[in-house]
């Protein structure tokens, strides 16, 4: 468990307006782990979601992602060092088919330019049909087969979910940061949702979840982060917070303060 | 009659490059562009000055050059996407939706009294115009215009393809994707700013082919007769051909040109009021995009989706059945609740 740290986060503050929502947050997060991120509403979990993937700059502190810096880079050259975020909502792309969203989660960048699409039209069809079938065998993997070749904007919240994962499946990235990922969600399909983050870090991905479901970060993650009031107050085994003081109070108010 | 049809189709063909350059824009990267009508006017401007020769008073235009006809074609398409550049590039870089369109409705407009009232540039309201025969003069006026045809015939054909294979390719998709979701796509690591950019410089550039073809058929070009709102006419062409799918919009144009464009022109007006039966065109222009809209908004042949290849392609068979809603409407039921679904 003493891996080296993938994600290093020294001390950065936001504020948005006259809110401090993050207020010298800090913490480490080490490579192979899932860890929550649990806290109470407003506590700034998703507004350190925002700092780390680049959609906010933070005002003070420092971000590393692998040893390199990243505040100041934009969302998508964070995301091409190998971190993938999700949203409170899902966000599908909503008029392509479910296989082309993965596809796209899956495709190398490289192919994507006007010239290559032209001049190797062809060969590069030839290397998406074969990597048809392995995108198809994932898919089986998400529940999704029956609805591979529809619209994504026509499947059901549950499924959108599912479709999101099948996405970062394909992407591999090496840390995933999930932001309330059973948000809406049936307990039957919170299971697979468990299991498939488990199976995340089984492919070799880094997790941070965010989710106010406790019984389920008990069961899903390695490690806990608590926040409140922009920072953090408590990281460790899930049972070794669970009779730390400020924990409880944070969650379940103080009447002494 | 034969030269009457000759010229409707050389026109359509011509306006199919223009609405397939408006479509990658407007289609796949969702920009809404009011300014793609400068980039073919300006296709038409640069083509007609690089070939006619030195203005002679009291005309005036700039450059007054003259160059093989395929040159003029390929400068004025570079001239064109370097004003594009700069126009993207303010328009893309933050403004979207209708924030975006009204930029470059502005763009256009700007351009529009620059070229109308600053004479020296292209000789302001009384345009430029100058005979002028790619093919070096050797043939008959009619043996000419069935040429010219079967030239922009091909050239349509080629671009078709171009821009078939780029819809389908790759890039096609990732660009649909960032349409979707900006953000999305961006935390899969695409940039933006840059795919729309990129589809915005190559649609810009097949709207100034468009103008350098155009400029070879009408030998003239003046802003009185060919106002920017000339472009909702494309957009109706895109709308009922299918927004998305090139073979739609080639489609669309043709319908719209051949059908209503043209047709209409054999409406009688009363003697009193010329003005109607032109009048009359644009009000069916305007009631064809609104029942489009109404009962079938993705148009004759929607947006291809991509499929794992299980799927029996659906594409002039597409033309009989209902289509699904695309974007315009609320949520599509779920086709499948049930993790076993429809499998094919």
């Amino acid at each position: 468990m003493s891996a080296a740290p993938l994600l290093e986060i020294e001390g950065i503050s936001k504020s948005f307006g006259g809110v401090v929502a993050v207020d010298n947050c800090s913490m480490t997060i080490r490579e192979g782990t899932v860890v929550g991120l649990i806290g109470p509403n407003g506590a700034g979990k998703s507004s350190v979601i925002d700092l780390v993937s680049g959609f906010e700059r933070p005002e003070r502190g420092s971000v590393r992602f692998a040893g390199v810096e990243v505040v100041g880079k934009r969302p998508d050259a964070i995301s091409r060092m190998g971190l993938i975020r999700t949203f409170q909502t899902p966000r599908e792309w909503r008029d392509l088919s479910v296989i082309d969203n993965v596809r796209v989660g899956h495709s190398d960048l490289k192919r994507e330019t006007i010239w290559r699409s032209l001049r190797f039209g062809h060969s590069m069809r030839r290397e998406e049909d074969a990597e048809t079938e392995e995108l198809r065998v994932l898919m089986t993997h998400y529940r999704l087969d029956g609805v591979r070749n529809d619209r994504a904007v026509g499947l059901s919240g549950g499924q959108k979910r599912l479709l999101e994962f099948a996405r970062i499946a394909a992407a591999k990235p090496r840390l995933t940061i999930l932001d309330e990922p059973m948000g809406g969600v049936n307990p039957v399909l919170g299971e697979r949702i468990g299991e498939a983050i488990r199976e995340l870090k089984k492919a070799g991905s880094t997790v941070v979840v965010v989710e106010h479901n406790l019984p389920f970060i008990e069961r899903t993650c390695d490690e806990v982060v608590v926040m409140d009031l922009g920072s953090v107050i408590a990281q460790g085994p899930f049972a070794e917070l669970r009779d730390n003081k400020r924990v409880v109070d944070a969650y379940l108010g103080n009447d002494d303060e | 009659m034969l030269q009457y049809w000759t010229a409707i189709l050389t026109e359509a063909a011509i306006f199919s490059v223009l609405a397939l350059g408006i479509d990658m824009i407007w289609g796949w990267a969702g920009d809404f562009d009011l300014s793609a009508y400068a980039y073919f006017a300006l296709g038409i401007y640069m083509t007609i000055v690089l070939t006619v020769g030195k203005a002679k008073s009291p005309v005036e235009y700039v450059l007054g050059l003259r160059l093989p006809y395929p040159l003029a074609v390929f400068i004025a398409v570079v001239v064109v996407v370097a004003f594009a550049s700069i126009i993207g590039a303010i328009a893309l870089r933050s403004l979207r939706e209708v924030y975006f369109s009204i930029t470059t409705l502005g763009a256009v407009w700007a351009i529009y009294y620059l070229v109308e009232n600053f004479t020296p540039l292209f000789n302001g309201y009384n345009g430029v115009y100058g005979l002028f025969d790619p093919m070096g003069g050797g043939l008959s006026y009619a043996a000419y215009h069935y040429l010219f045809l079967g030239f922009c015939l091909l050239a349509l054909f080629v671009v078709y393809l171009m821009v078939q294979r780029l819809s389908r390719s790759p890039f096609g998709r990732m660009v649909r994707a960032v349409r979707d979701d900006e953000r999305a796509a961006s935390v899969y690591g695409r940039n933006v700013f840059w795919a729309k950019y990129r589809t915005y410089l190559f649609g810009a550039g097949l709207a100034g082919f468009a103008g350098g073809l155009f400029a070879a058929y009408i030998g003239a070009f003046n802003p009185l007769d060919w106002k920017p709102t000339e472009i909702f006419v494309l957009y109706a062409a895109i709308l009922v051909g299918g927004r998305g799918n090139p073979r739609g919009v080639v489609l669309g144009s043709f319908i719209v040109y051949v059908g209503f464009v043209e047709m209409t022109r054999y409406i009688p007006s009363p003697a009193a009021r010329p003005e109607l039966g032109p009048a009359l065109r644009q009000i069916l222009i305007g009631l064809l995009i609104i029942l489009m809209l109404k009962f079938r908004p993705s148009g004759l042949l929607p947006e291809r989706l991509g499929t794992d290849g299980t799927v029996p392609r659906r594409s002039w068979r597409g033309l009989l059945s209902r289509s699904k809603p695309l974007s315009l409407a609320g949520e599509v039921e779920s086709t499948a609740d049930s993790p076993e679904g429809t499998a094919t």
